[in-house]
């Protein structure tokens, strides 16, 4: 039986008191105090994100500005019954730097920028509060339960904004493997981080 | 496009590695499905978990700037309650209905899974059908759980229902001769057998749940056995 490992996250019990959630709700009521406190919680996250998906500084400043926006603009239509806080604003923020990037792709061959195969993250990037430590190096240490394919198709999709026929080219691997192994990977992943039971608020 | 060639998508999809036509078909799918819609919830908890491994701290303007423009961004009114888009997500939110989705649509599939009662389409719809039921209990429990030598069990119980929804996924053959057995067993180890499988299985077991607190699986001869003869390659408290 896989154990149960429930990550601290943010809005999850590691700050008791208001969660992310109740902040989301309050954004959408137009509390724009509700709002300033919800940036400084989830800022980190989304411009990390954002940054490490497109790397150019200037482009990631005005994505994570138009996720932000996005957020505020459409906070009421955050259902918690539907997934926690943070699974519904990294997911905007993801879909905008991957659809920045494939508005960019035409122009720059992109993988130049990246480094071939460059898919382990420099943990020099990670920051050095503990409860981020604990929780970055769980999902590594999960990452690390993945096989190589797993992986390498998770974070080539994740960190880089590969589609997966970029991922399948990268890798000299079939379309329909890659395909699977992001899907079985992630059920991996889900399962060693302990993720089903319960969402986070 | 085969429903599991949809199904395999939920992966790329949460990555948001669909190219954009493909993506929006699956939208479209995702609307139909509520299993795959319950999937794509769960592995996206997973998913942006990846982000922890990325955070930084934006410049400081940044901030300035975002709580200057949003004085001029009108918020979207909230969906209003009961239309049936909101009940539907509701109704299908629990977690973990994920794997049963999975197997389900894989028996609909029924590309060589030796389950041959199920093998009738008709059958794993009803199947599901009676999935959804033990999961919209406001008691039912997931419990998950390796299987040695490969695998993932899924079981999903519910007293009120009396049932349990049992999920095996990536099951290992067994060796030449035998196969594997299902049971429920009670506090004082007594087990019932609840089915044989040789492969992978979503199945429904109605009744006699109640006071059962641990799901196993063994391998048996051919046939099956009266009562577990080996070590359970899984046993999952309920």
């Amino acid at each position: 039986m896989s154990e149960s490992t429930a990550l601290p996250w943010p809005g999850n019990g590691s700050r008791p008191g208001v969660t992310d959630a109740d902040l989301l709700a309050r954004t959408a009521g137009g509390d724009t105090a509700a709002f300033s406190t919800l940036y400084d919680r989830i800022s980190p996250w989304v411009y990390g994100l954002v940054r490490r998906v497109l790397r150019n500084p200037a482009q990631s400043e005005e994505v994570t500005q138009e996720v932000m926006i996005d957020i505020w603009r459409t906070a009421s239509r955050f259902d918690a019954a539907r997934g926690s806080a943070h699974s519904w604003i990294l997911t905007i923020a993801h879909r905008r730097a991957v659809d920045r990037v494939r508005s960019e792709q035409a122009a720059s061959d992109r993988t130049e920028l990246v480094g071939a195969r460059n898919a382990e993250v420099d943990y020099d990037e990670v920051s050095d509060t503990v409860t981020t430590r604990l929780e970055a190096e769980q999902v590594r240490r999960c990452l690390g339960t993945l096989t190589d394919l797993q992986r390498e198709s998770i974070t080539l999709a994740y960190y880089n904004g590969y589609t997966y026929l970029e991922v399948a080219h990268q890798l000299d691997a079939k379309l329909p493997t890659v395909k699977a192994r992001m899907r079985d990977g992630l059920i991996r992943l889900r399962d060693c981080l302990g993720t089903t039971k319960g969402g986070t608020p | 496009m085969t429903e599991a060639d949809v199904h395999t998508l939920t992966g790329p999809y949460v990555l948001d590695a669909l190219p954009d036509d493909e993506r929006t078909r699956f939208e479209a799918h995702l609307a139909e499905c509520p299993f795959c819609t319950a999937e794509v919830a769960e592995l996206r908890e997973a998913a942006i978990k990846l982000a922890t491994q990325v955070e930084e701290a934006p410049p400081l303007h940044l901030k300035t700037n975002v709580l200057k423009a949003i004085e001029n961004v009108r918020q979207l009114p909230p969906v209003v309650a009961g239309t049936p888009d909101a009940v539907a997500a509701r109704r299908y939110s629990r977690r973990s209905v994920f794997a049963l989705a999975a197997a389900a649509l894989v028996i609909a599939g029924a590309g060589g899974v030796a389950v041959d009662q199920y093998r009738e389409k008709n059958a794993a719809v009803e199947v599901n059908r009676q999935m959804a039921a033990v999961l919209a209990q406001p008691d039912a429990k997931t419990s998950h759980g390796g299987i040695t030598g490969g695998g993932q069990a899924t079981v999903v119980r519910s007293a009120r229902a009396d049932a349990v929804v049992v999920v095996l996924h990536d099951l290992r053959k067994p060796p030449s001769g035998k196969v594997w057995q299902l049971w429920l067993m009670d506090a004082s180890q007594k087990a019932r057998s609840i089915g044989l499988t040789s492969g992978d299985l979503a199945t429904v077991i109605q009744g006699g749940v109640v006071g059962q607190t641990t799901f196993g699986l063994t391998e048996e001869p051919r046939g099956g056995s009266p009562a577990p003869t080996t070590t359970p390659v899984a046993a999952i408290a309920l």
